[in-house]
């Protein structure tokens, strides 16, 4: 019975090209405009220009030219006069630049004071990184290295050259994954409405088995919809897996038992298929906003990354993460995720048993 | 000895303070064809879904085929076929696919399956439109599958709930055939209409509910003769309305136009003097064979109801 039930559910959903589009095409354009858009990493992206005025012939002013274009993700732009470098900054033809005058007067970062310290910060770092080193009385590669950057212990070295697909392709797969939710309990609400639940109820079928029959084919087109996305990321996006490939598959079934739980919640709690497709799709929204499906949770300040924690997709991006960006990323690192995804899955499951009426 | 193809016993449902159904009893004969009439919000739905198992009852019983509903509910639902008043159909999906997954509620696979399909869709004629999606289909069409669907299993008791509502005369007269061919087959049937023709063409019996309580059973001719009595129309000329109202002391009294219909308590001579005491004059008095729906109206009132 549980098969024919999933062979009519696969068989309406393929008829439903919103659900598809929704399902399967819309993430995958969210991916490609999110990895264009937050393109970083050394394979990915150009260098950023920036404008550069010395006087000419100044050694100073050469010197740094020359640190510059040593620097890893910068290309000087040379300017015609110094008021040229400031017209291109306020412009935002660039996003920053430098105007070299006579020593000893000091040189000039031009960059826009206003904007957020978390764009301004590492470029305004870099740029006094650049100088100093062309300035350094003694060649800063002869120097005995004062800093070395490290990965604490237990974290694993990341992959090289990661691609913003690595964050991406996760980021959209569990946004878009959770919204297997809204599908499911749509279903519920749908079988209400044509009386096609009644018809069931009056047949010979346990009432466990029927709340199974709907919940089971949605979790398999929940797990079909997650190995496209991946798939997609790999093949389409050139996408790695930098841990155990054994340990995303486990972490992908807890995220659809997750988002499925939470649509029998949905289903619990009722509405119309209208109240549930724009309230529920603004509660989904607002979780992948918090669990950091939109926005790195790297860059939000603490208290809003504190209330991630209480959303699944936080969980479920930060094992993406590791498994995809962290060498040897096994399933046994990833237990403390699974685990805290399987007690979402539990916990809206149980609530929406305990709130769930066959004859309503 | 048989045992009854439905048996309710003492059933009732309430909602919060609200009583829907009191303590329903009713038995109904294998291979009988039982009319369910009511008005809108008298408990016909609620002791549909109860008896079906599709509604938990508050109070009562209900077995099916001797089944006890509660204590065996699997086995009881086996026996069981209901045509819900809604078109419970997936619409996007073709009348065979939906068979399909409604047979497979009963435990029908294959070749059995197959042929049950192929028997359900020549008993309400639609054999050759099962590959199309039912979206496709008219009114009459679906709710033609509709009855496929709870025949599918060949269930000993098939509950049709409205099956007639929103169809033109041709399918309704389809529905009609396949129902009496059904009963021939000995099948079992609860049918539930506003429609009181249809229940008096199908019905070997009816059963009245009204405020949640059977108020009446028997055969059509039973109730006709013990609740409706014989009318009479009455063509009048003058007051018409103060006609009417001199009129209702001696029956139940209806205006058509310049016509009264009455169905008198007694005898008619007081109602006549009466009428012509008013001024009306009688043009003409035809006597009126009562059917059904005097019947109901009698039992039932003529106050308007609305569904709750």
């Amino acid at each position: 019975m549980i098969g024919a039930a999933i062979r009519k559910d696969v068989q309406l959903l393929l008829r439903d090209r919103g659900a598809l589009v929704s399902l399967f095409i819309l993430p995958v354009v969210f991916m490609l405009a999110f990895g264009s858009m937050f393109r970083f990493g050394p394979s990915a992206g150009k260098p950023e220009p920036i404008a550069i005025w010395h006087v000419p012939g100044d050694p100073r002013g050469e010197a740094i030219v020359a640190s510059l274009g040593k620097a890893e993700g910068f290309v000087a732009q040379p300017a015609a006069s110094a008021d040229e470098v400031r017209r291109l900054v306020a412009a935002e033809a660039v996003k920053a630049g430098l105007v070299i005058p006579p020593a000893p007067e000091k040189v000039e970062l031009v960059i826009d004071l206003a904007a957020p310290m978390q764009v301004r910060g590492p470029l305004q770092g870099a740029l006094t990184g650049v100088v100093m080193r062309a300035m350094s009385p003694i060649p800063i590669d002869a120097m005995p290295a004062m800093v070395e950057a490290r990965s604490p212990p237990g974290i694993a070295k990341p992959l090289a050259g990661i691609s913003s697909f690595q964050v991406t392709v996760p980021g959209n797969a569990v946004l878009f994954g959770f919204f297997i939710s809204l599908t499911t309990a749509m279903a519920f609400v749908g079988e209400r409405r044509t009386g096609t639940w009644r018809r069931l109820l009056a047949a010979p079928v346990p009432r466990w088995k029927a709340l199974l029959s709907t919940l089971v084919p949605y979790f398999m087109v929940g797990v079909c919809q997650l190995a496209f996305l991946f798939a997609v990321g790999v093949v389409g996006f050139g996408m790695q897996i930098a841990g155990s490939v054994v340990g995303l598959v486990v972490l992908s079934l807890a995220v659809v038992y997750c988002a499925v739980s939470l649509g029998l919640l949905f289903a619990a709690i009722g509405g119309s298929e209208k109240q549930l497709g724009g309230i529920g799709s603004v509660v989904l929204l607002v979780m992948g906003m918090l669990g950091g499906c939109m926005v790195p949770r790297l860059v939000m300040p603490a208290f809003m990354k504190s209330i991630g924690m209480a959303v699944p997709h936080s969980w479920a991006l930060e094992g993406y993460y590791a498994v995809l960006v962290r060498e040897g990323t096994s399933l046994a690192d990833l237990a403390p995720n699974v685990g805290v995804l399987l007690a979402f899955g539990t916990a809206f499951a149980l609530l929406g048993l305990a709130l769930f009426r066959f004859e309503r | 000895m048989t045992a009854a193809a439905l048996t309710l016993r003492g059933l009732g449902k309430d909602y919060g303070p609200r009583t829907a159904v009191h303590a329903i009893d009713l038995d109904v004969v294998p291979g009988e064809c039982l009319g369910l009439l009511g008005p809108n919000g008298a408990g016909k739905t609620t002791t549909i879904s109860m008896a079906c198992g599709v509604t938990t009852p508050t109070r009562g019983t209900v077995a099916i085929g001797g089944i006890d509903l509660a204590k065996d509910p699997l086995a009881a639902k086996a026996k069981l076929g209901l045509v819900p008043q809604e078109l419970a159909l997936y619409e996007e999906l073709s009348g065979i696919q939906n068979l399909r997954y409604f047979g497979a509620l009963y435990d029908l696979a294959g070749a059995v399956l197959a042929e049950r399909i192929r028997w359900a869709l020549d008993v309400v004629g639609l054999a050759d439109r099962a590959g199309d999606q039912v979206k496709k289909y008219s009114g009459g069409m679906k709710r033609r599958l509709n009855m496929a669907a709870g025949l599918l299993h060949e269930p000993e008791l098939l509950v049709l709930d409205e099956p007639t509502v929103g169809v033109d005369p041709q399918s309704r007269n389809h529905i009609f055939e396949t129902v009496r061919a059904l009963e021939q087959r000995g099948m079992t049937i609860i049918y539930t209409s506003h429609y009181m023709e249809e229940v008096e063409a199908l019905c070997d019996r009816v059963a009245i509910i009204d405020a949640g309580a059977i108020i009446a059973t028997g055969t059509v001719r039973e109730l006709v003769a013990a609740h409706a009595g014989k009318g009479i129309a009455l063509e009048l000329k003058g007051d018409i309305d103060a006609a009417m109202a001199a009129a209702a002391a001696y029956g139940e009294v209806e205006r058509h136009e310049h016509a009264l219909r009455v169905i008198p308590h007694g005898a008619l001579a007081p109602l006549i003097a009466a009428i012509e005491s008013t001024g009306a004059t009688i043009g003409r008095i035809e006597s009126r064979e009562a059917n059904l729906e005097t019947a109901f109206l009698a039992l039932t009132g003529k106050t308007l109801r609305d569904a709750s």
